[in-house]
């Protein structure tokens, strides 16, 4: 009998074990909130709406339950995570400012990668939060869902380079910062042309200027800064080299009839836009750049950075655009 | 009781073995027919997808230099080739290239390195660098193997 | 583990044996019985050691299906996927059925709590015993419903072998089946009739060097109570036992043995191999040609090169894997058994022998089962050998909620052993091939014609089925 009852403990220990060591683990997990990353299509994060105040750290512990995701604030400087299938990421956010931060996925995970959002609502008992300045292309008034093209293109990629060595005085008002960010290229070139002093130089030589004055707006940091986005978050739908053949873009291809066009999420998507495409982009301004950056295409599939990039990065991807019709080259 | 078996048969028995042992040899050693190629320069493009890479099969010589540029269509994926301890990783929208020399001969698989879904442990593709010796061998042992235990299981 | 009666120990000398005869006896010509070495036999005899071990395969298991149910839903990193189909099945194919037999069984948890409500007791029997106790239904007999479970886990392995949930659901429902099947029918109705690991475990035991034998026919037929048919928990009569495929290892039976009549014998591999048949039972060729079946489909889907047939395999229920599930079940059911069934045939004719078809197409059976074994090791090298680090990532963090249970941080990459592991698979599927042509080989000898000319069809089927697997593998 004793052997019995020594047999029946030995099988209820085990059992015992073998139940206990899971639940134990899943109770005394380590501080933080789990956040489980899915693509877009099968839930996105779960959960998707954070709390946290001004000041204390917000404990995260992420990971992902199908491919490799990524893990970042916007509006934020916390360098991003991999979130690795099966295996735990921990990270510490601190908030210095209230207000609402959109926190999103770094890595592409599938045609819908950018609706991988989620908010993180902070707050501050003491101070009110900042009300939003509007972009400036609603400043502008300008209509950035409206067809635009034009047929004054130049021959050749201009350089700026080249447009340096012509040593021609530009007018003033051509080379400050609001007249670059509210303007076209090709209101600039139309502008040049028409100034009396120019008027021996060719039209490539105008141009060049064009793409001088362009390139006077910027820094090789704020294009490298930019290109690096352009990478991680516009290739993939914009194509490599921004000719709108990145390898989502068939599927995006949406009223041209395409039987693969992505209805998914009750959209109509478009082919992305080919930023080498001179007639459209010349006569595109960088506030309309920006703005389609930050609002996103209205249901096109074009995501909205809005809550995502700062300011300055947003002008910066703006300004690497630019280097798919300009030859930007700084020469030593 | 005494061994009856004729002498005859005793050394035919023994003669058998021998000609396969030299036979097994002979397939183990003697080199293939080499085709002498220069070595080319050689790229290939492979999209990769859950769960598969386009084009699976790659080809080359012994000696070639082999860029390869993976382009991931849908999440991330890498390539890591068996037998050459070579690895890469590429995002959607991120080419990434590996360059290598092809001096091992044989087949080689490759498989995916990123987590990219369900059936990822089984995502491969080969890589074929001049003659598959190993397989030509086993087949060639293949005859002489069945030979071989036929007579064994008839003793 | 069922109905042990408690036999007195003292009477271990056999009826009116003298004690020298006895002593020799215990070691058959050709065996060593494992039963007699002083060292293992304590062991043996004892209950403790099995049953210590069945506790950790129990207790295993149900952390297991823990892990498959609540852990990560990445199979790479939940240690339900990765121990059932990684390690135990590695340690399956590569350690307990060819060294072993059907050595799983003697430490399967599966059984055991159909056992215990069976006998009333865990280690001793109970007053209060559970179960109706009927007689499996003379229909079902047989290891058909293996072949059949097999086919199953075929059509759905490529899900099946990498979510861990549907892992965590498919060990319960097997578990639960069990138990079911125990509280109805006698004895382990599960593992004789229906589990598919019983199954071919049983037909590619016939290869293994270990056995349980009667030692002297003599001493059985003086035993009126027959108490090792008494303690078997298969319900299998060990004096009847002609090859290894139905008998689990557990030692019962031997315990039971009033006159140590019963041996563990290590013998060479393969004994029970190229006799041929006398029944004409055609369920373990299916089952054997099943095997080869799925070999060669989970060789192409898991380790080719072709994403369209692993999308096929993966989706279920699409246009895709309705063909697939076709190809696989027409290649099983229909394809192979027709080839080897007219291989069998014209290997009749041309040697002019003729036996009846069903016992012929039987008895060349057998020929299959030392490449199936082969290559089904060969094959699980292939998969499973690159993966061996993620043994270790599924032990530091079983469940991938984070633990370092090991206190590692990072699981480096499987160190290089494609070269090693290609001839590996190499080497694995020759000796199954010389093995199978050696048994075809001690098939066609032992045929009553003067000529004895071989069963060429049937070698050739063999040769057909190894350059396959070489380039599936290899090439």
């Amino acid at each position: 009998m004793k052997k019995e009852w020594l047999a029946r403990g030995i099988v209820t220990l085990g059992l015992a074990i073998a139940v206990v060591i899971p639940a134990v683990g899943w109770w005394q997990q380590p501080q933080g909130i789990v956040v489980h990353a899915h693509m877009a299509e099968t839930g996105g994060w779960t959960p998707e709406n954070l709390t946290a105040e001004v000041g204390k750290p917000l404990h995260l512990r992420l990971t992902s339950d199908d491919v490799t995701h990524g893990f970042a604030v916007g509006r934020l400087d916390q360098p991003a995570v991999d979130v690795v299938p099966g295996e735990m990421t921990d990270i510490t956010l601190v908030f210095d400012k209230p207000g609402k931060y959109t926190f999103y996925c770094t890595r592409w995970c599938s045609i819908n990668h950018w609706r991988m959002r989620g908010t993180i609502e902070v707050t501050d008992p003491n101070i009110k939060a900042e009300t939003a300045k509007p972009p400036l292309y609603v400043t502008l008034g300008l209509n950035i869902d409206a067809e635009h093209h034009t047929s004054a293109i130049p021959a050749q990629m201009p350089t700026a380079w080249r447009g340096a060595l012509l040593n021609r005085a530009i007018p003033a008002e051509y080379t400050n910062r609001d007249f670059y960010l509210s303007h076209s290229p090709v209101d600039l070139w139309l502008a040049l042309r028409s100034e009396p002093s120019f008027k021996d130089l060719t039209d490539q030589d105008v141009w060049d200027q064009v793409a001088w004055v362009w390139q006077s707006n910027t820094t090789t940091d704020e294009i490298q800064i930019g290109g690096e986005l352009f990478a991680a978050n516009c290739a993939a739908c914009h194509g490599e080299n921004g000719a709108g053949d990145g390898v989502f873009a068939d599927q995006l291809a949406g009223d041209t009839g395409n039987a693969n066009a992505d209805t998914s999420m009750g959209a109509h998507t478009l082919r992305p836009a080919d930023f080498t495409d001179p007639g459209h982009m010349l006569s595109t301004s960088p506030a309309h750049l920006q703005g389609k950056i930050i609002r996103g295409g209205m249901g096109t599939g074009m995501p909205y950075w809005g809550p995502i990039f700062t300011q300055d990065q947003t002008w910066a991807l703006v300004a690497y655009l630019y280097t798919f019709q300009f030859n930007m080259e700084v020469l030593k | 009781m005494i061994d009856q078996t004729p002498l005859k048969k005793q050394l035919s028995h023994w003669w058998q073995w021998t000609l396969l042992s030299v036979l097994g040899l002979v397939v183990f050693f003697v080199p293939l027919p080499a085709r002498a190629t220069t070595p080319i320069d050689q790229i290939f493009h492979i999209d990769a997808r859950r769960f598969e890479y386009d084009p699976a099969i790659l080809k080359v010589n012994q000696g070639d230099r082999v860029t390869i540029e993976l382009a991931a269509t849908d999440v991330v994926h890498g390539l890591a080739i068996d037998g050459y301890n070579l690895e890469t990783t590429a995002d959607p929208g991120k080419t990434a290239r590996l360059t290598f020399v092809a001096d091992q001969p044989g087949t080689f698989r490759f498989r995916c390195t990123v987590t990219c879904g369900n059936m990822h442990p089984f995502m491969t593709g080969k890589l074929e660098v001049g003659q598959n010796s190993l397989l030509w061998r086993a087949i060639a042992f293949t005859g002489l193997v069945l030979i071989a235990g036929v007579w064994m299981g008839r003793k | 583990m069922t109905r042990l009666q408690e036999i007195p120990w003292v009477e271990k000398v056999g009826l009116n044996e003298p004690a020298a005869q006895f002593r020799k006896r215990l070691q058959p010509p050709g065996r060593l019985n494992l039963y007699q070495l002083a060292w293992l036999r304590p062991l043996i005899e004892s209950q403790w050691p099995q049953f210590l071990i069945r506790m950790l395969t129990l207790a295993s298991f149900v952390f297991i299906i823990a892990g498959g149910l609540f852990g990560s839903l990445v199979g790479s990193h939940n240690i339900a996927i990765i121990f059932v189909w990684i390690a135990w099945w590695t340690a399956l194919k590569l350690v307990f059925i060819p060294i072993g037999g059907r050595s799983w069984c003697s430490i399967c948890p599966i059984p055991l709590p159909g056992d215990w409500l069976q006998q009333g007791g865990v280690l001793q029997t109970g007053r209060r015993r559970y179960g109706l106790n009927l007689r499996w239904p003379k229909r079902l007999r047989g290891s058909w419903m293996q072949s059949g479970g097999f086919l199953l886990i075929g059509l759905f392995s490529a899900v099946t072998l990498t979510d861990p949930q549907v892992t965590g659901w498919v060990l319960v429902a097997l578990f639960g089946l069990a138990i079911g099947l125990s509280l109805v029918f006698e004895k382990r109705a599960f593992c004789t009739y229906l589990c598919p690991i019983g199954g071919f475990s049983g037909i590619y035991a016939q290869t293994s060097p270990v056995e349980v034998r009667i030692i002297d026919k003599e001493i059985c037929i003086k035993h009126e109570v027959k108490s090792c048919y008494q303690a078997c928990p298969w319900g299998v009569y060990p004096v009847a036992f002609r090859d290894n495929s139905a008998c689990g290892l557990c030692m019962e039976c031997l315990r039971a043995c009033p006159s140590d009549n019963l041996a563990l014998n290590v013998r060479p591999f393969g004994t029970d191999l190229g006799k041929p048949k006398t029944s004409t039972h055609l369920d373990e060729t299916f089952l054997a040609l099943v095997m080869l079946g799925s070999v060669v489909t989970f060789a192409a889907v898991f380790t080719g090169p072709w994403g369209w047939l692993k999308s096929a395999a993966f989706d279920i229920g699409s246009l895709p894997w309705f063909g697939y599930a076709s190809a696989y079940l027409a290649i099983n059911l229909l394809l192979l058994p027709a080839i080897f069934s007219m291989a069998v045939w014209a290997g009749q004719k041309f040697t002019g022998t003729w036996v009846s078809f069903k016992r012929a197409i039987a008895t060349q059976a057998q020929v299959l089962l030392p490449l199936g074994l082969m290559a089904w090791i060969a094959f699980t090298v292939s998969f499973a050998l690159p993966k061996l680090n993620l043994v270790l990532g599924v032990l530091n963090d079983p469940f991938g909620w984070g633990w370092h249970l090991l206190g590692i941080s990072e699981i480096g990459r499987m160190v290089n052993m494609a070269g090693i592991s290609m001839v590996f698979q190499v080497i694995l599927l020759l000796v199954g091939l010389f093995w199978s042509a050696s048994v075809s080989g001690k098939l066609s000898a032992k045929s009553e014609k003067k000529s004895s000319r071989l069963n060429l069809p049937v070698l050739a089927f063999c040769l057909i089925f190894t350059l396959t697997m070489l380039w599936l593998l290899v090439g």
